[in-house]
């Protein structure tokens, strides 16, 4: 019984203390009270940008009545006099979690079991448990004292809760922190649809990819569209029915970085929606491209800790861009607002809730203008949220959401008082707190000390000393006009005294016991004032002087995006890839991007002339097989996943990209991996170093795609748990393509049929379900899409150009294809080419009878043949793979340097502009330093463009200007420690270098292609 | 004349016999040789030579001595599987008819046989199929575990590997802490015991690891420590400690063959190679090993090397680089650093050997290594004894092996063109011990037999 009466006595209090429930029934008399406060006197922020002095506040029954200078005081307004203090509107969070349930643990069992196909959700939902659109944060909050509490006392009002949980998270709750029923403290009923790139707490496979949680995304909207239309006779779907539903809130879309700040925002595009996008706090390392998104933004406000450097071999585990980001975090939102963008701020995230105001202030000493900070705190979010007439300001009929400070709250040396949520009141510090600090003469029985409070109110601490020497350990506690004490005079003394008193007009007086058990009187006089603290080490008040953002923000990223120019190479060795052959002592112009002239004795003025004598100068390298520069390459779930892109996959920050570029390479097909007989669609770039994702695209480019066959896809090496999904056998893999194209072909044929109608009968006709999956397939048949095929022994190879002709369409490219040379009269006979490695073999059984000498025999079949990497290392030395088909099976020079350009060109129907030097060709140029396909030729310049994008010369510099900046950055952090900051050991980021055959599979993650 | 050219297949060699109108005398005694031995050409492998039994004569070939010296028209004679004369053709006087066999190579290269390094050559068939891993036991302490006893001389990867030059290898168990022994296997032999040009060379300490990578695959992108490391490096301590107690005993005791295992190593007869890759465990390692009181210490890996340059010079520890083509370990790294690493220790002073990381199918690509490292700094002699003398030393089997040089084993090869680079790499001739060896195998005979299919020559 004991236990549960402060319960029932809680719950009294906070329920008695709101008003209005008037349709609620009540045990006992109804306690209806006036509830009318004046706050007068005060300096007060009606929002962020008005400020009044000397005014006054009222407010009535959770709302206020009335703000201004000079305004009446109703009758019977408890009047509180608040001289000296400030009153802002309370904070509103955008992006919290207050009220809802705990999200639930993914299940531990990871990939120990089978894999989990379908949803395990029961009811009449849809297929996938990462579409939570159903999901309705209101139908599950619930008002939690203990957290309304925590967060009112850090100066929050309202909170936008979100379950934060699935991909589709459904729709937010916009609550108030008021300690009132759950009736009464709904601000908006539902705040926000909620969406991210991460998985719901689900075992189920699909998506486990960048790239497929983007197709879900995008296919729950031609579902949910779908849905609606007459053209659903059957399904009842409570995911789809929510989803459209929600359609007219804002969403708000989590990301991790910020280029999925632009993917998502692309995502947005694609169906009119104009996202808000709550980032990681690095949105000012592509501010520019961020602006152009039109977004606002939520941010994050983890700034990162210095990196503990003091061990120079553990600091070089810090990449260049951690210390940047360290350094430049708390710039984020100045250099954000800089450029217009909106922005609100949001606590989550920060390990720490209490940094939420400690990060703010740190943002505007760092150059974020005061005014624009407190929007971010209040106004935005409430705006960003439709309630910005309920909360976030202080104006006539909104909510009494306001917090009382002791002045500015950009100032550190203000204290948060009071936060008034609904017209109740939450005590942080109470102003009313006597402020004890001084020095006292205390004296205890006979003896004297002199004694030091010291401190804010509320906060006091005590020293005591018997003679200007040495401090006694003392311990003190206040309590309103009350005080304890106990300390030891000396350190050999046992017990000490122990002493408890009140205060007296200056000073205090009371009752100690003694060590020895004897009471004594004593009494502490007050004596004067503290000495004013030094400050500690004098912190300028100036923003603090930042290095400059770089592109890509990684090492070798520079200050300006290198820029197209006009280069003469003058008297180089010409690898034309054309009819003229290898050329010697020959000119080529580069101008606005394109090959200008090519021949003996140009000269143009303007030009920057480089002596390419006893150079060799080539088209750029172009990977026809690459998983360099993306952030995941398999969506390996399904075995059909053509719905999926690997553009939305695509990592612009890379260091490997810088690294190809040094090797020569200009482009790539950055490719789905292995994982399904049907992977994704191709990302086709060239190697653009400081350009965004979007910008390194191949405009105007075919469409391609991956399949693959064999090992990876039949699951032969996933491990034991993995053999129930379809297929397990190369039987099976022929099945899954016969089942995929005859859907493919009817989807086609229906939207065919309804595409040739007319206007009028389109109105009357039931329009087809757009499917992503099938649209990619039927543009497959229809030629509009082309397949790179993974591949390596003859019989598969042989059935998928079967397979192809049943369909009346070509595989365009085998890939990998190690027994191309057992069929390659077949390959060349349906047109297909063979892009293979070099000399790959012996590292699974399907590759047990591949020769180095397949590119030859496929040339001397008749097949265009390219050579691959695959791998972000070879890549960088593709020139010197091509020269294996010269130690290989003998073929020329001249062909085995097209393997890797032209060829590859021609693979990806590039060729009409890249792959040779020729006139109108896009200049993607390499100077070697010697002949391109020997071990010992350096690719001096690489361009891209007609844009240098490596050059071994500046190449040094780069580095050089790494290590400065680094220096720099090592000795701010080893300042940052000396005063007192706090730390985190180095720990690098490592990115995985993905490979073709990479599946997320625990305890069997074989990467071999 | 002994069967010098192996070739597989009757069918293909009938075949071949109608194109090669030339050497059509040749091939007919060959078939005679083969006939008389039918069950054995089903075999993919080629069949190993048979010892040397006439004296040749090598002449004009550009000689890359492996000690650094050229000799650019040089005559090499070749008897009892020994190097008898290596000499400049312009200064000596030879009679050519004291030979058996002559064999003009003007303009060829010639180069010690390559040596490579801590490989699961013999050991490892199809990375991917379990039933052919054979270098990995159960168990973290193996030093009594051999690979000379699970050498494979029938493994398809063989040929491969000395058709670009590749006559030696170290096969190496992995895995655990003290991985097993290794031995030095030729790569022409009828059987292990046939092939073993050293056995139980060394014991090899895989050195525990400070800490592991991210598991990318659960979506970790940081690291974690170790945890065990201490207590890993303990259990060796205790190892070594005990075994050392343990020959401390003579006479009667009971026999534990894990301790007998790491005599050699204790008395300084065996090398005990370490294999790390990060500064701090190299380092650690180092220290460890010498505190143990081991004589003979070589580190393999290395990666990060370039860290720790001056303490592996100062200890005069020779190191056996994994991996030249690698990518660097860390983003703002010079993106060369570690086609550099070679010529910069070189340069310090430090005895470097290369071995190969990696696919060991790749493993073939060896010459290559070398060829960055000339690429990067290195003058090409140096960069020839990275595979081929310094690997002798650290091995230990330099006395026999590893330069042309008189009374060394004629472990030769003969190519066209410079073996570093893709471009010129064409192996025609290999010698081991004398004997001269076939260089085709099934990929030749596939490459033969599809390109016939498809109207080649």
């Amino acid at each position: 019984m004991r236990k549960v009466l402060p319960i029932i006595l809680f719950f009294g209090i906070f329920i008695f203390k709101i008003h209005a429930q008037e349709n609620f029934p009540t045990n006992g008399p109804k306690d209806e009270r006036p509830q009318i406060y004046a706050f007068t006197n005060a300096t007060i922020f009606t929002d962020y940008q008005t400020k009044l002095e000397n005014a006054t506040i009222v407010i009535k029954e959770g709302r206020i009545l009335s703000v201004g200078s000079s305004i009446s005081i109703p009758k019977g307004a408890i009047v509180k006099d608040m001289q000296g203090k400030f009153i802002y509107p309370s904070w509103v969070e955008p992006y919290g979690n207050y009220g809802l349930p705990e999200v639930p643990k993914v299940k531990s069992n990871w990939r120990s079991s089978a894999p989990q196909y379908y949803s395990k959700k029961e009811g009449a939902y849809g297929w996938n448990e990462n579409v939570l659109a159903e999901y309705d944060a209101i139908e599950n909050f619930q008002m939690k004292d203990k957290d309304a509490t925590t967060l009112k006392k850090l100066g929050f009002g309202a909170v936008n809760s979100i379950m934060e949980n699935g991909i589709i998270r459904g729709t937010s709750t916009v609550v108030s922190l008021a300690a009132a029923p759950d009736q009464n403290v709904i601000i908006k009923d539902k705040g926000s649809l909620n969406m991210s790139f991460q998985n719901a707490a689900s075992s189920q496979e699909y998506p486990n990819s960048i790239m497929g949680r983007v197709a879900l995304i995008r296919q729950t909207y031609y579902d949910a569209e779908w849905y609606k239309s007459s053209n659903n006779q059957t399904q009842t779907n409570l995911s789809l029915e929510a989803f459209n539903a929600a359609q007219n809130l804002p969403v708000i879309f989590e990301v991790n970085g910020k280029q999925r700040v632009l993917l998502a925002d692309k995502v947005g595009d694609e169906f009119g929606k104009q996202y808000i996008i709550k980032g990681t706090g690095d949105e000012y390392q592509r501010v520019q491209d961020i602006k152009n998104t039109g977004a606002s933004l939520i941010l994050a406000l983890n700034f990162p800790k210095a990196y503990d450097v003091d061990d120079p071999y553990q600091a070089l585990s810090v990449s260049l861009n951690q210390m940047k980001h360290w350094e430049m975090a708390p710039a984020n939102a100045k250099l954000l607002n800089d450029q217009g963008v909106e922005f609100a701020f949001t606590a989550d995230g920060l390990k720490k809730k209490g940094q939420y105001l400690e990060n703010i202030r740190t943002t505007v000493k760092y150059g974020l203008d005061e005014s624009e900070a407190l929007k971010a705190m209040t106004y935005t979010p409430a705006k960003l949220l439709g309630v910005h007439n309920q909360v976030g300001s202080l104006k006539k009929g909104m909510h009494a959401n306001l917090l009382i400070t002791s002045g500015n709250i950009f100032d550190t040396e203000t204290t948060l008082h009071e936060n008034w949520v609904m017209g109740t009141k939450t005590v942080i510090v109470d102003m009313d707190t006597p402020d004890h600090s001084g020095k006292y003469d205390l004296k205890i029985g006979s003896d004297t000390y002199s004694m030091e409070i010291s401190g804010k109110p509320g906060r006091h601490g005590v020293k005591i000393k018997p003679n200007d020497s040495t401090d006694y350990k003392t311990k003190a506690t206040f309590e309103g006009e009350n005080i304890n004490f106990s300390f030891k005079a000396g350190k050999d003394e046992e017990g000490g005294i122990r002493a408890s008193g009140y205060a007296v007009t200056n000073g205090f007086k009371g009752k100690a016991q003694l060590a020895d058990g004897t009471w004594a009187d004593w009494s502490a006089t007050r004596s004067g004032d503290l000495e004013p603290k030094e400050k500690k080490d004098k912190e300028s008040d100036d923003a603090p002087e930042l290095g400059k953002v770089i592109y890509p923000f990684v090492a070798f990223g520079s200050e300006q995006i290198p820029q197209q120019e006009t280069i003469l190479f003058k008297n180089a060795t010409v690898w034309t890839n054309e009819k003229d052959g290898i050329l010697t002592k020959t000119d080529v112009l580069v101008k606005d991007g394109k090959i200008a002239q090519v021949g003996k004795g140009i000269s143009i003025s303007g030009a920057k002339v480089i002596d390419a004598t006893g150079k060799h100068l080539t088209s750029g390298i172009i990977d026809e097989h690459s998983h360099a520069a993306l952030s995941g390459v398999n969506e390996g779930s399904h075995a059909v996943t053509a719905e999926v892109r690997m553009y939305d996959a695509v990592n612009a920050e890379d260091v490997n990209i810088y690294r190809q570029l040094a090797g020569g390479v200009t482009a790539a097909q950055l490719l789905h991996g292995s994982a399904n007989p049907v992977g994704g669609q191709s990302a086709l770039v060239k190697f653009r170093w400081g350009m965004s994702p979007q910008q390194m695209r191949i405009q105007g480019a075919d469409e391609y795609i991956k399949f693959a066959l064999g090992e990876n896809v039949k699951q032969s090496n996933w491990g034991d748990n993995q053999n129930i999904r379809f297929p397990q056998t190369r039987m099976g893999v022929e099945q899954v393509y016969m089942d995929a194209f005859t859907r493919a072909k009817q989807y086609d044929q229906e939207w065919s049929k309804y595409n040739a109608l007319s206007a009028k009968a389109k109105r009357t006709a039931t329009k087809p379900r757009r499917d992503l999956q099938l649209e990619a397939l039927a543009e497959i048949i229809n030629s509009e899409r082309f397949i790179t095929c993974h591949s390596y022994v003859q019989s598969e190879i042989n059935m998928l150009m079967k397979v192809a002709e049943k369909f009346n369409f070509n595989i365009n490219t085998f890939t990998h294809i190690l027994e191309g040379y057992k069929v390659a009269d077949k390959m060349a006979k349906h047109g297909a080419g063979g892009s293979t490695f070099s000399d790959w073999w012996a590292y699974k059984f399907e590759v047990k009878e591949a020769i180095p000498y397949n590119a030859a025999l496929m040339t001397q079949a008749g097949v265009t043949v390219a050579i691959n990497s695959d791998d972000r290392e070879m890549a960088r030395r593709l020139n010197q793979e091509a020269a294996k088909s010269v130690k290989y099976g003998g073929v020329s020079e001249e062909e085995a340097w097209k393997m890797v350009t032209l060829n590859a060109a021609k693979l990806l129907h590039l060729d009409d502009r890249m792959g040779s030097v020729k006139v109108g060709k896009d200049a993607d140029l390499v100077l070697w330093s010697d002949n391109p396909l020997s071990i010992y030729a350096k690719a001096e310049k690489t361009m891209v463009d007609g844009t240098v994008y490596f050059d071994l010369e500046k190449d040094e510099t780069l580095r050089q200007e790494i290590e400065k900046e680094r220096i720099r950055l090592i000795n701010k952090m080893r300042g940052a420690k000396k005063s007192g900051k706090p730390t985190q050991k180095p720990s690098p980021k490592i990115d995985h270098e993905w490979h073709c055959g990479d599946i997320v599979i625990e305890g069997n993650y074989g990467s071999e292609e | 004349m002994n069967g010098t050219v192996e070739i597989s297949l009757l069918k293909e060699i009938m075949v071949q016999k109608n194109k090669m109108k030339k050497t059509m005398k040749r091939f007919i005694s060959y078939i005679t040789v083969i006939l008389l031995t039918v069950s054995s050409l089903m075999a993919q492998v080629p069949e190993p030579a048979a010892p040397q039994s006439g004296s040749i004569l090598l002449t004009g070939g550009i000689a890359h001595l492996g000690n650094g010296e050229v000799i650019e028209n040089s005559i090499i004679t070749i008897e009892d599987g020994k190097i008898g004369v290596i000499a400049n053709a312009t200064l000596v006087r030879m009679d050519f008819s004291q030979f058996d066999e002559r064999i003009d190579i003007s303009g060829k290269h010639v180069y010690p046989g390559l040596i490579l390094p801590s490989t699961t050559l013999g050991l490892e068939e199809i990375s991917a199929v379990r039933a052919t891993r054979d270098f990995r036991e159960v168990g973290g302490i193996n030093p009594n575990v051999r690979s000379l006893v699970a050498y494979n001389t029938d493994s398809e990867l063989i040929a491969t590997l000395r058709y670009n030059g590749i006559l030696l290898a170290q096969v190496t168990p992995e895995g655990g802490t003290v991985s097993g022994s290794s031995s030095i296997m030729m790569l022409d032999g009828w059987n292990w015991e046939d092939a073993a040009y050293t056995i139980d060379d060394g014991v090899h300490i895989t050195w525990p690891r400070k800490r592991f990578g991210p598991r990318w695959w659960m979506g970790e992108t940081e690291g974690r420590d170790n945890k065990n490391y201490a207590k890993s490096v303990a259990q060796i301590t205790e190892l070594i400690n005990d075994a050392k107690s343990y020959h401390e005993i003579s006479g009667d005791k009971e026999i534990n063959i894990k301790l007998e295992a790491l005599k050699g190593v204790l008395d300084g007869s065996q090398n005990l190679y370490l294999h790390a890759e990060k500064r701090s465990e190299m380092m650690e390692s180092i220290q460890w090993a010498k505190k143990a009181g081991i004589q003979k210490m070589v580190l393999v890996g290395a990666s990060e090397a370039y860290y720790l340059m001056d303490f592996i010079k100062e200890n005069d520890i020779p190191v056996i680089l994994g991996n030249v083509h690698d990518l660097p370990t860390r983003n703002g790294e010079d993106v060369n650093l570690p086609y550099k690493l070679p010529s910069i220790l070189a340069e310090k002073g430090i005895l470097v050997g290369l071995a190969y990381d990696g696919r060991l199918a790749s493993s073939r690509n060896l010459p290559f290594y070398a060829g960055t490292a000339a690429a990067y700094g290195l003058d090409k002699e140096e960069a020839l004894k990275l595979v081929t003398s310094n690997t002798a030393k650290i091995l230990g089997i330099d006395e026999t092996t590893g330069t042309i040089e008189g009374d060394k084993d004629a472990n030769i090869i003969i190519s066209t063109g410079d073996i570093f680079d893709m471009r010129t790499n064409n192996i025609e001739m290999a010698f081991i011990q004398g004997r001269k060896i076939n260089l085709d195998g099934k990929q030749q005979v596939l490459h033969e037999r599809f390109k016939r299919k498809y109207g080649g020559k």
